[in-house]
């Protein structure tokens, strides 16, 4: 039998040193959350699979299927939002005035080739959504929380770019592109490919001016100045609402002290038509996937029936602890403080002293296989166990 | 420290040129042994020497922060990566060819057409997604032209650069699917963690294409 079982491909054991971490991260991050005034959900492992293929949210090759048992298509949970969306939308009692809405969730995601753990197909995600706010504060609410977040995580080398889709679809509409033109212009914004940017701009005819502006997307990263060096040039009133929701995000987040880990990207569009509004992603060294993923997506609660602004974040638990530990943290199986053996009749004494160690808080073994104290000794010895305790007098 | 990771062969040893017309001191990377990886810590370069398919993978898991490989490559492979930058050189066309009895339009009449090609993924996107057929699609490692003489295939997909080969196999270019050259990708997230470094080398790879 030895060695004849594997766990499916993208799938791994959590071991026990780098589990202890983990469970520690996710009460620390709860906590956090908590103090934000976020409220846990859980949603189920499994959603429909309309759940997540109906609103075009989600590639259908990445979701894991499988039938209930009436042959209906369910698709395991592929992320935290559109869980949470479905269910902010078909809450009963649900009163308007309360809003906005502040849920979180802790739970491990499924996605076939899946980028959010680093290629694991099962990863656990850290999330927020902040449902029925619109505007800047929302918006850097949910950043700010993100970073609180990856810091409270143990990330201390941290970089986090702020895009915004409506700034190109402004400038889109200003240079009168059409949809086809647009969609592979984005395309190459999304991979910094300034040669096809130029290409389609030169097939285009745009002016020199227009096709600077174009160009200037991929590449501009800055804070303040990017955000300048756009509105010189911005006409369009989508285009410059876009800017000047940057600009306020950037002004809260120095009031909370991270402009240092922040960074304008106006080339961070997202791959999906699934974001309305601003976008970021955050990254660690010694990991080449980001480790958090948010923006503002008002679309995705009204899909399932209550139109409700939207925006969140989720940080790849997964992906963290790997780059903790390849930047160098190391990580140690919790300890066992004493091991407690007894001698024949003893039994009774050893059971009260272990439980009064336990109530004090300290971690303790009995022996279950009849040690004597010298087996007792060596055997605290090897196993890393602090004490060895043998009881030879009946209390 | 930059990890960049180069197409082992021709594409390699141009790079390495351009990257010192650009100031960077390559000596480390032209050590001709058969060592894979290539440090230099005074410049602060680590080349490694990876079979060409395999360099975007290296540089979308960020095991390598940049990498010079040809745009068939990254067609194929279809990685998330940022492409900065077109070298210019290792020139050539991602092709459908086949016998010349198919040229002007006879090969769109063949139905369920099988497709010989190294590349399935470009063969596949190009006649699902722009010719608008479904296609059977054969995967051979090398010497694509011999699977329409023998039978095997009714046209190939793969690079031409001056078509002798095809030709003289009684083949010809039939479509063009894309333009190939040596790119310039970039990891995702070295773009923003090292950006000190990376932006300007880009700026100076640039630099030297513009010159050429």
């Amino acid at each position: 039998m030895n060695g004849k079982f594997y766990t499916p491909d993208g799938f791994n054991d959590t071991l026990p040193e780098i589990c202890a971490f983990k469970k520690e991260t996710e009460n620390k991050l709860r906590q956090l959350f908590l103090h934000h005034g976020y409220r846990e959900i859980e949603t189920p492992g499994f959603e429909y699979l309309d759940v997540y293929s109906k609103p075009g949210f989600v590639a259908e090759e990445q979701l894991y299927k499988m039938t209930d048992m009436k042959g209906r298509l369910l698709a395991a949970r592929y992320d935290g939002t559109v869980p949470a969306a479905r269910y902010a939308a078909g809450i009963k009692d649900f009163d308007p005035a309360l809003l906005p809405l502040r849920l979180c969730y802790i739970e491990n995601m499924y996605r076939f080739g899946g980028a959010g753990g680093g290629k694991q197909n099962e990863f656990t995600q850290a999330g927020v959504e902040l449902m029925g706010a619109s505007g800047s504060n929302a918006d850097a609410e949910v950043i700010a929380l993100s970073i609180t977040t990856a810091l409270e995580a143990g990330i201390e080398e941290l970089q986090v770019s702020i895009g915004q889709v409506k700034l190109f679809d402004g400038i889109a509409k200003q240079l009168g592109l059409d949809e086809a033109t647009c969609s592979k212009i984005k395309e190459a914004i999304n991979a910094k490919d300034s040669v096809t940017i130029e290409k389609t701009a030169d097939s285009l005819g745009l002016t020199k001016e227009n096709k600077e502006l174009l160009l200037m997307i991929p590449d501009a990263t800055g804070t303040y100045d990017i955000i300048e060096s756009f509105e010189k040039k911005v006409t369009d009133e989508t285009a410059l609402e876009a800017l000047k929701n940057l600009r306020e995000i950037l002004d809260v987040l120095d009031e909370y002290d991270y402009l240092k880990y922040v960074s304008v990207d106006a080339g961070l569009l997202g791959s999906v038509d699934y974001y309305t509004g601003m976008i970021f992603k955050g990254y660690t060294y010694e990991v080449g996937f980001p480790i958090i993923s948010g923006g503002r997506y008002d679309g995705s609660v009204g899909v399932f029936g209550r139109e409700m602004e939207c925006v969140g974040f989720s940080l790849s638990i997964t992906l963290s602890i790997t780059a903790l530990m390849r930047q160098g943290l190391e990580l140690e199986a919790p300890s066992v403080d004493v091991i407690i053996g007894y001698a024949e009749g003893c039994r009774s004494a050893a059971v009260k002293l272990a439980q009064q160690l336990r109530e004090d808080g300290e971690n303790v073994i009995l022996d279950v296989s009849g040690k004597n104290a010298e087996e007792l000794d060596e055997y605290a010895d090897r196993a890393g166990i602090c004490a060895a305790m043998y009881v030879e007098e009946e209390a | 420290m930059l990890t960049i990771a180069l197409s082992k062969g021709r594409l390699a040893e141009q790079a390495i040129e351009l990257l010192e017309n650009a100031g960077y001191d390559c000596t480390a990377a032209k050590d001709k042994s058969r060592k894979l990886i290539l440090e230099d810590e005074k410049v602060g370069l680590r080349f490694i020497m990876a079979k060409p398919s395999d360099v975007p993978t290296y540089v979308e898991y960020g095991a390598a922060d940049l990498g010079v490989v040809g745009k068939d490559t990254l067609l194929e492979e279809g990685r998330q990566l940022y492409e900065v930058a077109d070298l210019g050189f290792g020139r050539c066309r991602m092709c459908v060819a086949g016998p010349v009895e198919l040229m002007n339009g006879k090969l769109d009449l063949i139905p369920n057409k099988r497709i010989a090609s190294k590349y399935p993924n470009i063969t596949r996107a190009y006649f699902e997604g722009v010719k608008k057929e479904s296609v059977e699609i054969i995967k051979l490692h090398g010497s694509i032209e011999l699977a329409p003489l023998i039978g095997l295939a009714d046209c190939i997909v793969d690079i031409v650069e001056s078509g002798r080969t095809l030709k003289e196999n009684g083949l010809d270019v039939i479509e063009t699917v894309a333009d190939i050259s040596a790119r310039v990708v970039v990891n995702r997230v070295s773009m923003k963690m090292k950006a000190d470094e990376i932006r300007p080398m880009i700026d100076r790879i640039k630099e030297q294409v513009a010159k050429l």
